[in-house]
């Protein structure tokens, strides 16, 4: 019995450490390439480390290397866009979810059809037919164009996370409000809403986030003009992998940092739309 | 009076089309309408007529592509799949220290962007990458024929990284909704530790184990970043990759839509069972509800 027991603690073992490597190698990738100063093949480490690229990158050092960008802008650029999108999707998809958790709606089987079609579809097709329409409107390339398709992107999120954060609430809460005399309003600012404020910022931050890792959308619509931290990226990663690398570890954080914080209020299908 | 008024009643404008009004015109106008577009502009040919001349031309252009996207989604998700049940089994039955720290470890790639995913597996997976020199160091291969993965395998394998965890998130959530009574049930009429797996668990959250594998399906055959930052425009590619070149180099967006439409068709049927289970699930919440 100790020696089977040994077995199976052996074999968590070498699983624990197959797991660890899995995730963790390609990440070490990442970092190890944003440090090498000076790194050829075939050596297994880079002769020379240190944190040239990334003072670079970030704008401390000015850099004649081929490939050498400032991130900055494209880090204010991103994070500008983030929040206008935040903002203009939770207008919409609050009072969105909001309607389809209380009232019955007719054709409201056609509604939920039209925001569960973005997850059964690929949306690449929406971004090229996105960009056609974006070109005759002169919204190609521009930040609003970006805009637009962001919130595309983070609405379909939004509206289902407010749905199940209105769902949750029980609407004897709401309705113990209203008979004592509170109107529809105020019972929904003074009670629903203050009992759905950590799902709705949840959702907030989801659409935050989404948008700024969106690339395929703004690939499509917003280049060459529009660049966005991950247009930054992508267009590093050809010639720089230490500048690609440091780029993908800034869009790292912040998604790791917000999502470890939220995951317990997500649910996983809503997750799985990340990226 | 009376009369008059419960006539009135009825054309009071019903607070929810207010409510609904904006997400849905936005809705209708940014993803309908260009999604209705790709059918009809793959219709059109280059002189603006109907005709099946984009289709004639993606069939001869692209047939290898549309293989290849099929082979690699299937191949990734039946690996995701059977690696990521293998592994909710173990977490919904090991009560040890190690599977507490395996259960926080394994969800970290699901919070990575595919973007990064993608710098990531280029740097990891490339000729010289750390893959490479570390199986050389170990004497797995020969530092001089590095293993080639920017192809079939290093996507799958991306793919497959990206997927497992978000998979054993869906198919443990099933597996924990199993009363422990069943399977001690079973234990003690004498079922072995796979028969309680391939008759209990796996038939019991038969459709968590489905969403699972069709969220995974339909996101692979959609997924732009990866198959673009690691093969690009190398023969075969993936249909997202051949819609980029169409556009960007050609602005050809008859044969850009009509490869939308095979990409839509390869997830016919995914489509159709993830809209059908989750308009049923929110009926029945609904009714639990009222």
């Amino acid at each position: 019995m100790f020696s089977k027991k040994m077995l199976i603690v052996s074999l968590e073992i070498i699983l624990l450490v197959v797991v660890f490597l899995l995730i963790i190698w390609p990440m070490m990738s990442l970092f190890i390439w944003s440090i090498a100063e000076t790194w050829y093949w075939p050596n297994t480490l880079p002769q020379k480390i240190g944190f040239e690229y990334w003072k670079q990158a970030l704008g401390l050092q000015k850099s004649l290397a081929i490939g050498a960008v400032s991130i900055v802008p494209a880090f204010f650029l991103s994070l500008m866009i983030a929040m206008i999108v935040v903002v203009i999707s939770m207008l919409i998809a609050i009072p969105a979810g909001y309607a389809l958790a209380k009232y019955r709606i007719p054709f409201g089987g056609f509604i939920l059809f039209l925001f569960l079609m973005p997850n059964a579809f690929p949306q690449q097709p929406v971004f090229v037919n996105l960009l056609h329409i974006f070109t005759k409107l002169g919204l190609a390339g521009t930040v609003q164009g970006v805009i637009l398709v962001h919130i595309l992107v983070g609405l379909v999120f939004g509206v289902w996370i407010t749905n199940a954060t209105f769902k949750s609430i029980p609407p004897h809460m709401e309705e113990a409000a209203r008979s004592v005399g509170a109107g529809k309003l105020r019972a929904f600012f003074r009670i629903t809403l203050p009992l759905a404020a950590p799902g709705l910022l949840a959702s907030a931050v989801f659409v935050f986030i989404t948008s700024l890792d969106e690339f395929t959308g703004t690939f499509f619509v917003g280049l060459p003009f529009v660049n966005t931290l991950p247009m930054t990226l992508y267009s590093s990663s050809g010639y720089n992998m230490q500048f690609a690398s440091v780029i993908a570890i800034i869009l790292l954080i912040p998604s790791i940092l917000f999502m470890a914080l939220i995951q317990g209020v997500l649910k996983a299908e809503y997750v799985g739309g990340m990226g | 009076m009376e009369a008059k008024n419960s006539v009135r009643r009825e054309f009071i404008f019903p607070p929810y089309l207010l409510l609904l009004f904006p997400a849905v015109v936005f809705m209708l106008l940014m993803y309908a309408y260009p999604f209705i577009a790709s059918f009809t502009r793959s219709l059109i040919d280059a002189e603006g007529n109907f005709s099946f001349a984009n289709y004639a031309k993606t069939w001869e252009l692209y047939l290898k592509d549309i293989l290849f996207t099929f082979a690699v989604t299937v191949f990734s998700t039946a690996a995701t799949g059977v690696m990521a049940v293998l592994l909710a089994v173990y977490l919904r039955f090991s009560q040890s220290f190690i599977s507490k720290i395996l259960s926080g470890l394994y969800k970290v790639p699901i919070f990575i962007p595919f973007v990064v995913v993608a710098q990531m597996m280029n740097s990891f997976l490339a000729p010289h990458g750390l893959l490479n020199i570390a199986l050389a160091k170990f004497g797995l291969i020969n530092i001089d024929q590095p293993l080639q993965l920017f192809n079939f395998t290093g996507l799958s394998f991306g793919f497959i990284w990206k997927m497992i965890p978000f998979s054993v998130l869906i198919i443990h959530g099933g597996f924990q909704m199993i009363d422990d009574s069943y399977i001690e049930a079973a234990r003690t009429a004498g079922a072995r530790l796979f028969k309680v797996i391939t008759k209990i668990l796996i038939p019991m959250s038969k459709s968590s184990i489905m969403v699972a594998l069709v969220l995974v399906y339909s996101q692979i055959v959609g997924t732009f970043t990866l198959p673009y930052m690691l093969i690009g425009g190398k023969s075969p590619t993936t249909i997202t990759v051949d819609i980029a070149h169409r556009v960007n180099y050609f602005r050809d967006f008859g044969v850009a839509n009509t490869l939308g439409v095979f990409s839509y068709f390869l997830v016919l049927f995914t489509a159709i069972y993830y809209l059908r289970s989750s308009v049923r699930k929110m009926a029945e919440d609904k009714l639990v509800q009222e």
